[in-house]
Order: structure tokens, then sequence, then C-alpha cells
């Protein structure tokens, strides 16, 4: 059986505009966690933070703006000028 | 905002709903977090605040907003989040209920604002997260309001 998830429709938007909203805020939350773990990873693997910002389709001054100061003293996000 | 009027207790849970969401990794601080601070302080407890139901009643809303747009919330056991948080802004959520708050201790004509103000400003939000979990866990505002 076929997961509903994984399908490539567009999800149905809640009757209540209260449920709707709610999701939008979940979903945001969601993918500041995902993104924050998906940076730290990119980058302990080696990834630059031109490479991060590009996949992530973002200017690289954003990217590290928004997680270089969380990522200090990890050992990543040294090689400003890395490509 | 008149900080300067806001007691060692308010300012501590002010300072414990930044840790709240510090340790949630959150990238801000909402009302949510004010919540769950304020639920550690004994005196609120005794008013019938419980943090574990809070945090249930917060997870269940959580998991019931991304359902609702077919997205499977991640259970406890596989947090998908980094271990290292970002620091954590104030955002308009916890910004309203302080604002409640002040409007709250000026209505009562108090000149100091205490964790009792910042309680009744974050039940006093008619939409959101607190409201929603408030709702799920089935807890009775008014009564609750009634006895701060």
């Amino acid at each position: 059986m076929v997961d509903k998830r994984m399908q490539l429709t567009p999800p149905t938007l809640p009757e209540d505009p209260a449920d709707a909203l709610a999701a939008v805020g979940a979903l945001r939350r969601l993918a500041d966690q995902v993104e924050d773990a998906a940076v730290e990873r990119a980058l302990h693997d080696g990834w630059s933070w031109t490479d991060v910002a590009e996949a992530l389709g973002v200017t690289r001054q954003a990217v590290h703006k928004k997680h270089a100061r969380r990522l200090r003293g990890t050992g990543v996000g040294l090689r400003r000028g890395a490509r | 905002m008149a900080f300067e009027r806001f007691t060692k207790d308010a300012r501590a849970t002010v300072m414990a709903a930044r840790a709240e969401a510090l340790a949630a990794g959150h990238a801000t601080i909402e009302a949510e977090h004010l919540l769950l601070a304020l639920s550690e302080r004994p005196d609120l407890q005794a008013l019938g605040l419980d943090r574990e139901q809070l945090s249930y009643a917060l997870a269940a809303e959580e998991e019931r907003s991304l359902a609702a747009v077919g997205v499977a919330a991640s259970g406890p056991d596989e947090p998908i989040g980094s271990r290292r948080p970002r620091d954590p802004q104030f955002a308009t959520s916890a910004k309203l209920a302080l604002h409640r708050a002040v409007s709250a201790a000026a209505k009562r004509g108090d000149r100091r604002l205490d964790a009792r103000h910042v309680l009744l400003g974050v039940l006093g939000a008619q939409h959101g997260r607190v409201p929603r979990a408030l709702q799920i866990a089935e807890i009775d505002v008014d009564a609750l309001r009634a006895r701060i």
C-alpha cells in the first residue's frame, strides 16, 4: 500500500482557518529544525558555506548570519573564503 | 514596555522562557515558552498549572497541526533537531502576552507586574499554540483566570 504522504499531491487545506494557520506555524518550526540539523551536518561533512547556501537557495551571507554563531567552536565554518 | 515594573519573579519567568525555547531548539521565544516557564512555579502549580499536562498538550497540538496538512510529526524517539541551538529571539506571541500582562496589572491597579500577571497575559491569547493546546488539554481557562 502506498503511503499517502509520499504521493506528490498538494496537501488539502484544512477547512478551519485556525487549523490552516496553525499548520503554517508548525511547518515553519519543523523546517527550522530540519534546517539547523541539515546545515550542521553538511558543514561537518565538509561542505562550504557557499555550497550550503546554494543548496538552500539563499545567499551565503544569509546562511552564515543565521548559523555561524550557533556552530562556532565546532570546527566547522572556519573556512570563510572556501568554495 | 514597562520592564522596570516587573518584579524579580516576573523577570525570572521571562528568562526561564528563553531557556525553554533554547532547550526546545526553537528559533524564537513564544507565548508557549512563557507558559511552560510559569508552570514550573509552585505558586502557580497550586492554581492548577501542570507542566506535564501542558507539555503533552503542546506536543499534541503540534502533531495535530502538522497532520492537518498531511505531515507526520516525528516521535520523541527520533529527534530531528540540531544539538546546537540558536540564540532565540522574542517573537510576537510572547511580546503580545507581555503587553497583555502590563494591561492586566494596570486594570487591577497593581503597581508591580508579577508572574501572575504574566500568566493572565499568556492566557489572554485568542489564537495560536497556547489556546489550541489548552483546548486540547480541556483546561477551563476562565476558571483558571478566576483563580489568579
